[in-house]
C-alpha cells in the first residue's frame, strides 16, 4: 500500500491523500470541532469523558483545558486539511482529531471490544479501518 | 568586625523541612491509568507516550502491551495536579485515560 504521509528531508511531512481520502479527513476534523462545541452532539459525551470516575463532576479547569485544546487541534486540521506539506504541530493535529473521531465512532457505535467491532455494520468498520489507516500513516512520521 | 545576623530566623527550618518532607511521603500518589480500547491502534498510543512523556521507545512499547494485554496500564504517578494535566493531555490525544489515587 503506498504511504499517505511522507517525510521529506527538510523535515516538512507531505500529505498524499486523494480528493475522497481528505474529503473523509476533512469531515472527521469538522465533527470533532463541532462536537466539542455542541454538548448534544453524540461525540460529546466521549469528548468529555471524567477524568476522574470516582468524582460527579471533574474540576473546571481541567475541563476547560481540555475543551480548549481538543478544539484547537481540530480547529488546525480543519484549516490544513488541503494543505500538502504539514509541519510537526499540524500533524500532530491531525493524528490526534483523527484518533479523537475513531475513539468516539467506537463508542458512538458501542464497539467496547474485539468481538462488537467484528460484527459491526460494514459501513462503520470501513469507516473505522480508513481513519485506522490514516493513523498508521501518521504515526509512521511523527 | 560587626557580627552578621541572618535575614531570616532558621532556627525552625529542620522543623518545617521535616515536617513538609513526612506530608509528600505519606501522600498517597496519583496514577494515570491508560485504558484498552478495540479500535486504537497500537502504533498511535506508542507515538503519544512518546509525545507526551517523553519516555524511551522502549518504554512506551511496554507500556501499550500493558495495556493492550491486561486491559489498562498506570503510565505515570505523582502529584495530583501533574496527574490530571496528563490525564487531560492523553484525553486530548485521543486515548481513554483516567486518574486515580493509589491504594
Amino acid at each position: 500500500m503506498a504511504k499517505l504521509f511522507v517525510r521529506r528531508r527538510d523535515g516538512r511531512i507531505e500529505v498524499k491523500l486523494n480528493d475522497a481520502g481528505r474529503a473523509i479527513a476533512r469531515e472527521a476534523f469538522g465533527r470533532v470541532y463541532v462536537a466539542e462545541h455542541d454538548a448534544e452532539h453524540e461525540w460529546h459525551r466521549t469528548l468529555n469523558a471524567p477524568i476522574d470516575p470516582s468524582k460527579d463532576a471533574d474540576d473546571p479547569l481541567a475541563v476547560l483545558a481540555r475543551q480548549s485544546e481538543t478544539g484547537s487541534n481540530a480547529e488546525l486540521a480543519v484549516a490544513t486539511v488541503h494543505e500538502e506539506f504539514l509541519n510537526d504541530a499540524e500533524a500532530w493535529a491531525w493524528l490526534t482529531t483523527m484518533q479523537v473521531a475513531l475513539r468516539a465512532t467506537a463508542v458512538a457505535n458501542n464497539l467496547h471490544d474485539e468481538e462488537t467491532l467484528r460484527e459491526s455494520e460494514p459501513a462503520t468498520l470501513e469507516y473505522i479501518r480508513v481513519l485506522q489507516d490514516f493513523l498508521h500513516g501518521l504515526a509512521d512520521v511523527l | 568586625m560587626p557580627s552578621v545576623k541572618p535575614l531570616r530566623d532558621t532556627s525552625t527550618d529542620t522543623i518545617s523541612q521535616t515536617s513538609s518532607e513526612t506530608s509528600v511521603l505519606t501522600e498517597r500518589p496519583w496514577n494515570v491509568v491508560v485504558w484498552d480500547d478495540p479500535v486504537t491502534p497500537m502504533k498511535v498510543v506508542v507515538v503519544i507516550f512518546k509525545r507526551i512523556f517523553g519516555y524511551s521507545d522502549n518504554k512506551c512499547t511496554q507500556l501499550m502491551m500493558t495495556v493492550h494485554h491486561e486491559g489498562r496500564a498506570i503510565v505515570w504517578s505523582g502529584a495530583a495536579d501533574r496527574a490530571q494535566s496528563y490525564c487531560v493531555k492523553l484525553q486530548v490525544a485521543g486515548l481513554l485515560a483516567t486518574i486515580e489515587q493509589d491504594s
